[in-house]
């Protein structure tokens, strides 16, 4: 059987170029006396050069895999199995002093988040040259020129050297920690969600800093990433993790755009594509939930979400078959025709990859181009759009301050704007921007300084404490976080019992219904509406979060990042729900996110927010194409996207985003701006023009120059898929 | 399938409601068994609980703590007189034994005072900050410029000596140090998600407070509870070595220790035993806390 071809890799296809190398990988973590197995059986390949993608959902084992090629595993964190090589050398062999001058020499690892990986009392200069010092031995002038060297590398000006971590930019920070990373010219660098918590336009101008430097050091990079956009932008090859297996690997274009796995198939699904709009069609999500740790899995370990799954599948689990090759159909009748003998079966006979080849680890890979939708396609049956009805919400000049020390911030700058009846506002722009202030202006959850928030034509008290509670009911709010979203020490439904009494006025057995109603709408189970929220996934919590804010038929909810913390599978359901519940209770939104594919798939109208003011608004089509605020052109490009063809350059901002305290004179964007006409940006606030009725920017630049400008130097990019 | 329906529960609910408690349970018992892994948790408890069973039982199988016997006084520990014998013959080991009875009272009475109290104040000012927080917290700052003996002398002798006023005056004085601790957790839970929920449905502050917040908060204040406790025994020995605790012929420890040291020269057994008895109660009170800190913080 497979085993044959399998073998056949294993002799063939290992050539010696390999800078890292994991054969047959188990990781199993201890935790309170049960074995728990992260990775079962991995194998991969990454050459000297190359850049690999390691993707899949949080709790994939993607982390683990890194940390334990690097040796860093947690105490309670074991390797069962299987060899890993860096550069030829045996990881597993290495003693305590070894591996720490291996670590300093040939490996390095970048994190997640920059301010936790810097000494937050040391000069960025004295960090830098710490690491030529301790790990080549140079003494303190010679380290320091090399620090300055490897800061200019990430191109990070000289001063950057006397800085303290906190007066540098997310952005900035993270290009200090690549520094540090690429200071001992590592064979292996691993990339662990470097630009996860960074802003769009950060993240694009880190991400061309990593292509930039892929050409010039000579290391394997290992990229981890639950963003397939990135991985599609920097990688050559791409692994699935899934459970702890390795679903599919192959080259990074093959397998976005000819996917041979379900799995890869449904993440790619759920994403939705730039330009998808929630009238043409539903996300397509991923059923179920990812296995826990340890649950004991039958046959293919996706097969419990699989939307093509056959009985084989249950009864053995295949092998990560060569594609297109022997696998699909073919494994996949002679599996079925041998008996379910599970003893005939190991777990590690096959799992060696080799290069340049597609693998896949299901018996019908052939099927998947054709897999079944899981969500059906709403196409047009929703109201495409507000209602009639006018203005639910008028915000006018709304300002908001806070005081840092003797700084006087301005967090929302005399923001005007009106919503309508039924629509989804979307609200974007960089953090720091303004948006979260704006949001809780409106609910009230903070007061505003000067303006008038009017709901439906009446005055809102500027706090929620002071507003009726009918003012309440109509505006909710639901947050970003899902962990802290809900009352860890209340159930399930004694919190949405509460808000049904609160807010909607009702009790007794009457609240019980509209209970069990609203568990039904947001499709939560009703067996978990007696479980406390530690005992819900992060997806249930949302959507509990999501019932508790529709317990009083609101007119309008405000949701700040409701989805930004999950997964995106789970991400997708959750849109889904938004859009299904908005079409059944006509309500509005103000969907703040900045996922700029999310919020141009939900929104009607969208606003976008640059340091503190709304510098455009319009609707979602003529915001995301031209005209439109070179600002807005600037974030739009800076998507990773999964489009592999797609012509569109990126427009790299300069410099850093200004101080709040300090806002730039004229245009606040002028620092920036890649449009910049000269004096007149500096000098003068530019005006609000109208390139068409409802659409507003605030520029200097007339609409149909600025139409020119950007239709000239980008070909227009097919925007609707 | 009707009738469970009917009482507002499916039978899947109640299903879940079983898998939940059941979990929950798995969690309390998985605290349980750290908490007995824990030496020093378990040390603690055991000499805790000596003194409690102590309190409440050596004068059922001890010799009276008062019982005066003028023939043995101040006699060596002996096989009749283990811990031999006080200035009145009196049997040191069943007066210290006994002994325990009133710190015991006065302590932890004082401590659940404080915690009241500290609480209620913590949360307020966490949850209110502004001014309410400014003035309150202020208040507390000078309560806790007060050396803790020193005020609770002149209070007591203003107020006359009586175990209850001992009770409020070091459950007065420990009010601010809870109170901080509580008004730091209270902060770091405010800005929660969850809190903001709640105000946007329009809840009473009081509700916020005690329904939502406070609920998330009991393991700092049982740690601070503990504390508070360890500190409360030695405030209250203290207070009776000076006199202004239980009177003559009390076994109270702070009070032996305070009328047997003029013999110490002559007969060391009466002071040193009651000075032991009162140090493991609060090395054994200070363990509990240690344990304790170390499981929640985990």
């Amino acid at each position: 059987m497979s085993d044959v071809v399998n073998e056949g890799i294993c002799q063939t296809g290992a050539p010696q170029t390999a800078a890292v190398e994991v054969r047959d990988l188990e990781v199993t973590f201890h935790r309170r006396g049960r074995d728990l197995p992260v990775l079962k059986g991995v194998s991969l390949r990454i050459a000297a050069g190359e850049a690999y993608g390691l993707v899949g959902e949080s709790g994939c084992g993607k982390t683990t895999l890194a940390l334990a090629v690097l040796r860093y595993l947690a105490a309670n964190g074991t390797v069962d199995r299987g060899e890993m090589f860096v550069d030829g050398r045996d990881v597993s062999t290495l003693s305590e002093e070894e591996l720490r001058k291996w670590r300093g020499e040939a490996v390095a690892m970048v994190y997640q988040d920059p301010a936790t990986a810097l000494s937050p009392a040391m000069r960025i200069g004295d960090q830098v040259a710490e690491v030529f010092r301790f790990h080549q031995g140079l003494n303190k002038t010679e380290a320091r020129e090399r620090a300055r060297e490897a800061l200019r590398k990430v191109a990070l000006p000289d001063a950057t050297l006397r800085r303290y971590p906190f007066e540098l930019s997310g952005g900035q920070q993270q290009r200090v920690v690549i520094a540090m990373a690429l200071a001992a010219d590592p064979r292996l660098l691993v990339l662990d969600e470097p630009t996860t918590g960074l802003d769009a336009t950060v993240e694009a101008e880190i991400l061309d800093l990593i292509e930039e430097l892929r050409g010039r050091i000579n290391a394997a990079i290992l990229l981890i990433t639950h963003n397939l956009g990135l991985v599609a932008r920097l990688c050559e090859r791409v692994g699935v993790l899934y459970a702890g297996r390795l679903v599919e690997e192959g080259p990074a274009r093959e397998i976005f755009t000819d996917p041979r796995h379900p799995y890869t198939m449904g993440l790619l699904r759920c994403v939705p594509r730039f330009g998808m709009n929630k009238s043409d069609a539903a996300l397509q999500t991923i059923s179920g939930t990812l296995p826990a740790l340890g649950e004991a899995l039958q046959g293919c370990v996706y097969s419990a979400r699989c939307p093509m799954v056959q009985p084989v599948c249950i009864r053995r689990e295949p092998d990560l078959h060569a594609w297109p090759g022997d696998g699909g159909q073919w494994a996949g009748a002679a599996a079925e025709a041998a008996p379910a003998d599970p003893a005939a079966y190991s777990p590690h006979h096959a799992s060696l990859v080799g290069e340049g080849l597609r693998h896949a680890r299901c018996y019908f890979s052939a099927q998947v181009p054709e897999m079944p939708l899981t969500s059906p396609v709403l196409a047009g049956t929703k109201a495409a759009g507000p209602e009639g009805g006018g203005d639910v919400l008028e915000v006018d000049t709304v300002r908001r301050s806070f005081r840092d020390g003797r700084k006087k911030l301005v967090a929302v700058h005399d923001v005007s704007l009106k919503i309508n009846h039924g629509e989804t506002f979307g609200l974007v722009g960089e953090s720091g921007s303004g948006k979260t202030t704006l949001a809780k202006c409106i609910t009230g959850l903070i007061a505003a300084d000067s303006g008038d928030i009017s709901f439906e034509g009446k005055r809102l008290k500027p706090t929620a404490g002071r507003r009726s509670q009918a003012a309440l009911r109509a505006i909710q709010m639901v947050f970003q976080n899902p962990d802290s979203t809900l009352n860890p020490a209340w159930s399930t439904r004694s919190i949405l019992t509460r808000a049904v009494r609160k807010l909607g006025g009702v009790s007794g057995s009457a609240a019980r219904a509209k209970v069990d109603e609203l568990a039904a709408d947001v499709r939560v189970e009703p067996r978990f509406l007696l479980q406390k929220p530690a005992d819900l996934s992060g997806g249930q919590k949302q959507r509990i979060a999501i019932a508790r804010a529709f317990a009083g038929d609101p007119t309008m909810v405000v949701c700040d990042e409701p989805a930004s913390a999950l997964d995106v599978s789970v991400q997708a359901s959750i849109l889904n729900l938004l859009v299904e519940l908005q079409a059944n209770e006509s309500v509005s939104y103000i969907f703040i996110s900045h996922d700029l594919a999310v919020v141009r798939y939900l929104s009607d109208r969208i606003g976008v927010m640059y340091l503190a003011e709304l510098i455009e608004v319009g609707s979602a089509e003529e915001v995301f194409n031209p005209p439109h605020h070179p600002y807005t052109e600037a974030l739009l490009s800076s998507i990773p996207t999964l489009d592999f063809d797609d012509p569109h350059q990126r427009i790299p901002l300069r410099g850093t985003m200004p101080s709040l305290s300090e806002p730039p004179s004229g245009c606040r964007f002028h620092t920036r701006c890649h449009r910049i006409l000269g004096d007149i940006c500096v000098e003068q606030e530019p005006p609000i023009q109208e390139a068409v009725t409802g659409h507003t920017y605030k520029c200097h630049i007339p609409p149909d120059e600025l139409l020119q400008l950007q239709t000239a130097t980008e070909p227009i990019a097919p925007i609707e898929v | 399938m009707a009738e469970p329906v009917a009482a507002g529960r499916t039978a899947a609910e109640i299903q879940a409601n079983a898998a939940g408690a059941l979990e929950r349970r798995r969690q309390r018992r998985y605290l349980v068994r750290a908490l007995m892994r824990s030496p020093t948790f378990m040390i603690g408890t055991s000499i805790v609980v000596f003194w409690i069973l102590m309190a409440l039982f050596s004068t059922s199988f001890m010799q009276g703590p008062f019982d005066v016997n003028p023939m043995y006084t101040l006699q060596a520990p002996s096989s009749a007189h283990w811990l031999g014998t006080d200035d009145l013959g009196r049997d040191v080991l069943a007066r210290t034994l006994a002994g325990a009875r009133s710190v015991l009272i006065v302590a932890p009475l004082a401590t659940l005072l404080a915690l009241l109290m500290g609480t209620t104040i913590g949360l307020i000012t966490g949850f209110y900050r502004g001014i309410t927080d400014e003035v309150i917290m202020r208040l507390v700052d000078v309560l806790l410029a007060l050396p803790v003996v020193i005020t609770s002398i002149l209070i007591l002798s203003l107020l006359g000596r009586s175990t209850a006023i001992v009770i409020v005056v070091i459950g007065v004085l420990f009010t601010p140090l809870v109170a901080r601790t509580v008004r730091s957790a209270v902060l770091r839970e405010r800005e929660h998600e969850y809190v903001m929920a709640s105000r946007l449905r329009g809840e009473r502050p009081w509700f916020v407070m005690a329904g939502e917040i406070l609920p998330n908060i009991t393991a700092p204040i049982i740690v601070e509870g503990t504390v508070r406790l360890g500190y409360a025994v030695f405030a209250a020995a203290t207070l009776s070595f000076l006199g202004f605790g239980l009177q003559p012929p009390s076994p109270d420890w702070g009070l032996t220790i305070a009328s047997e040291r003029l013999f110490v020269q002559l007969a060391w057994w009466t002071v040193i035993f009651p000075a032991i008895a009162l140090a493991s109660l609060v090395v054994g009170v200070n363990l509990i806390t240690d344990g304790l800190g170390r499981v929640f913080s985990k």
